[in-house]
């Protein structure tokens, strides 16, 4: 079976004095049938930019990106202008998107031109009341208005009945929900789902936010310093993490709960000591000292990414980058 | 025991050319010594007006509109903070009170030294530099951080790093309150996770207390021991976490914990709707254009922030004694 979307050993190595390993072999693929992956990691682990070369927009140091089976830096123009359509970003504050001069609507309206969707202008208008539905957007509460009067949120579910017009194959989501509220949050989430149930768009989604990932289910793949630690069924890996570092993510998640407070105080041990520039070579496991389990092993050689081999753990579709299961 | 800051009644709001547009409505509040309250709500409900005018730091074109604070101390003395002059207050403020804003990880001078940074404000105030030196690394010690740290420059700090600098300033002269906006917001789950733990930690070395603002329910009932929850400029409820969470009265609150995404995969419902801004707060109750048990009281009349036992206080016209006896 084909995959819609493969991420082969991507490395991008930013330059200067300093080479910054933003992203350093991550290699992963999103199936044909519609689904939900999401990308999680802290500040700075290389999310953005492997979302900047999916979509082209950077062409990587090494490795690939195949879409429907094709690299994507091949630049056929016609080629490229199927991808464009069919391969659709939302981004962090959509605000940057929208002209101020304009009512909101144009950016709707730009597409049903561009892509001929409509052929009157009562046609056009019904589908963009169509694309506010389906967007949880009352369309009087949106249209006439201009950008600066809609709130964050409607901001960003505007962009997503822009996508929805559209009917891209994949989304790729860089941090959409986290300028907005919990109450809002949901909804924007449900939307997403929705995408993928009704109407096949997969989505990448990227996160700091480990449980708008949970929520959303479907794959996760869990990155620290530009490399895969840990990628399986988002709630299989939620439930049971393998690798320290997921571990550690996983259980600092601060639940909505305050009889599940986090158990372990992290403010008195070595963990908090953590600062940049702490060692230099990268041909080892980037979080052993961090790590509770490190080994000797773990200095001398990077650990790759394998099916995990664990007899605690059931299920089958599991890789993990850590010497404790291999 | 007498409550460490008593508020009451306390509007703030926007200068307009005309007119001012209220902001924050006739906040009630005592904050308990020692203890870590949060205060939460959607984006605009004016959690950081809040916060701001209880440091009385508001600036134009916000303005104090009224009310009373009254800020007892352990050493016995009382201070009315709305009616002290600027000079008092400052030299107060710098004592007691330690504000760390929303936002204030980027406000670090790039070309300046963490130990000028640190220590330049202790040497204002009168402390020898040794003092200031002194001071300053126990301070970092409570955030876990190195000494020799004072010798770096910001942009040679990771975010997680900053943050705890500025915790360290704000806590150098062992305040008696705190007031966080949005500490770990940028913040990833572990770095979060440290530094809460760390306030929480400073919190039971200095005795202080913390008022914790913001907009994550995760980190209110992690680490909050009383909760205020606000909407539209008022405090709808405020209780203790547990009761929050597990058995919220206000409407509001209800919808608010309802929305959390949680794990087993049920979808959850958003809140119906958009939060006013403060152009147009509606009449009557605030909440009233997005309520599901809306009366028709509601849409005339401003229910007051009334004690519901046991510690709980809401505001909601369904928990008026007469509602609730006519029900
Ligand atoms: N154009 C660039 N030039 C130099 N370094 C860069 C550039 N873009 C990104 N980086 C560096 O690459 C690393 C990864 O950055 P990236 O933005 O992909 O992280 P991220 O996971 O998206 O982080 P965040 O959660 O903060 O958005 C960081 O160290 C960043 O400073
Ligand atoms: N200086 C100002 N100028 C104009 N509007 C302001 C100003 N300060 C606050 N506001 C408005 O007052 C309302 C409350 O703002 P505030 O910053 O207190 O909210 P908040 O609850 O802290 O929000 P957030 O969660 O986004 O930080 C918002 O509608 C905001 O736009
Ligand atoms: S490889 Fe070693 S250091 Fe790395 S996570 Fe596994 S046990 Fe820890
Ligand atoms: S006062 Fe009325 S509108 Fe307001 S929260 Fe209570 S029931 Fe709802
Ligand atoms: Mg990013
Ligand atoms: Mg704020």
């Amino acid at each position: 079976m084909r995959d819609l979307l493969v991420v082969e050993n991507l490395q991008q190595v930013f330059g200067g004095r300093t080479r910054t390993y933003a992203v350093d072999g991550v290699s992963f693929r999103i199936p044909e049938e519609p689904a939900i992956v999401s990308l999680v990691g802290e500040s700075g682990s290389g999310k953005s930019t492997i979302a900047r070369i999916i979509l082209g927009l950077l062409q990587p140091t090494a490795g690939r990106v195949l879409y429907e089976g094709t690299d994507i830096f091949t630049r056929d123009r016609k080629w490229n202008r199927k991808f464009r359509g069919e391969v659709q970003a939302v981004f962090q504050d959509p605000y940057s998107v929208y002209n101020p001069v304009y009512k909101a609507e144009r950016v709707l309206k730009l597409v049903i031109r561009k892509f001929g969707l409509a052929k009157s202008k009562a046609e056009a208008q019904a589908l963009m009341e169509e694309a506010l539905r389906a967007v949880d957007l009352r369309p009087e509460e949106v249209l006439g208005r201009h950008p600066h009067q809609l709130s964050g949120g409607q901001r960003q579910r505007l962009m997503l009945a822009r996508v929805y017009l559209m009917r891209p194959r994949l989304i790729i989501a860089d941090e959409p929900v986290s300028m907005i509220d919990a109450g809002m949050r949901a909804s924007f989430l449900n939307i997403l789902l929705d995408f993928q149930e009704r109407h096949g768009i997969s989505t990448l989604f990227i996160t700091h936010d480990l449980s708008t990932a949970m929520y959303l289910g479907g794959q996760i793949i869990v990155l620290y310093q530009g490399r895969i630690m840990e990628r399986g069924q988002t709630r299989g890996v939620m439930k049971d993490p393998q690798h320290p570092y997921a571990q550690l993510l996983i259980s600092s998640i601060p639940t909505p709960d305050p009889r599940k407070r986090w158990e372990e105080d992290l403010s008195a041990g070595p963990l908090a000591e953590v600062g940049p520039g702490i060692s230099s070579g990268r041909d080892r496991c980037l979080f052993a000292e961090r790590c509770p389990a490190v080994m000797d092993r773990c200095w001398g050689a990077r650990p790759l990414l394998q099916a995990a081999n664990s007899n605690a753990m059931s299920e089958a579709d599991r890789d993990v980058a850590c010497y404790l299961y291999q | 025991m007498p409550a460490l800051l008593e508020i009451r009644g306390l509007s703030a709001g926007l200068q307009g050319r005309r007119s001012i547009t209220q902001v924050v409505s006739s906040v009630d509040l005592d904050v308990q010594r020692g203890e870590i309250l949060g205060v939460v709500g959607e984006s605009g409900c004016g959690k950081s007006t809040l916060a701001t005018a209880i440091m009385r730091l508001l600036v134009p074109p916000q303005v104090l509109q009224s009310g009373s604070m009254t800020l007892r101390l352990k050493d016995g003395n009382t201070y009315e903070l709305l009616e002290l002059p600027e000079t008092d207050l400052r030299q107060l403020r710098w004592r007691h009170l330690s504000y760390i804003p929303q936002g204030s990880m980027n406000s670090l001078n790039p070309v300046l030294r963490i130990e000028r940074q640190m220590t330049d404000t202790l040497i204002q105030h009168g402390l020898s530099r040794e003092e200031a030196l002194k001071r300053s690394i126990a301070a970092l010690e409570m955030v876990n951080l190195e000494p020799r740290l004072l010798d770096s420059y910001p942009h040679e700090l990771s975010g997680g790093m900053r943050q705890r600098v500025i915790i360290a300033a704000a806590v150098s002269m062992r305040p008696a309150l705190i007031v966080a906006d949005e500490l770990t917001t940028a913040l990833d789950v572990v770095t979060q996770r440290q530094l809460l733990q760390e306030l929480a930690g400073i919190r039971d070395e200095l005795g202080a207390t913390i008022l914790i603002i913001t907009h994550d329910m995760g980190v209110v009932a992690q680490i909050a021991d009383r909760v205020a929850v606000m909407y539209a400029g008022k405090i709808a409820e405020l209780g203790t976490v547990n009761d929050i969470f597990e058995s919220p009265l206000h409407p509001y609150s209800q919808g608010l914990i309802g929305a959390i995404p949680r794990a087993g995969g049920h979808r959850v419902e958003g809140l119906p709707g958009e939060a006013p801004s403060p152009w147009n707060y509606p009449a009557g109750c605030r909440f009233h254009t997005r309520c599901p048990h809306v009366i028709d009281r509601c849409r005339a009349q401003t229910p007051a922030l009334l004690p519901q036992g046991d510690g709980r206080w809401a505001a909601c016209h369904l928990y008026e004694p007469e509602v609730l006896s006519n029900a």
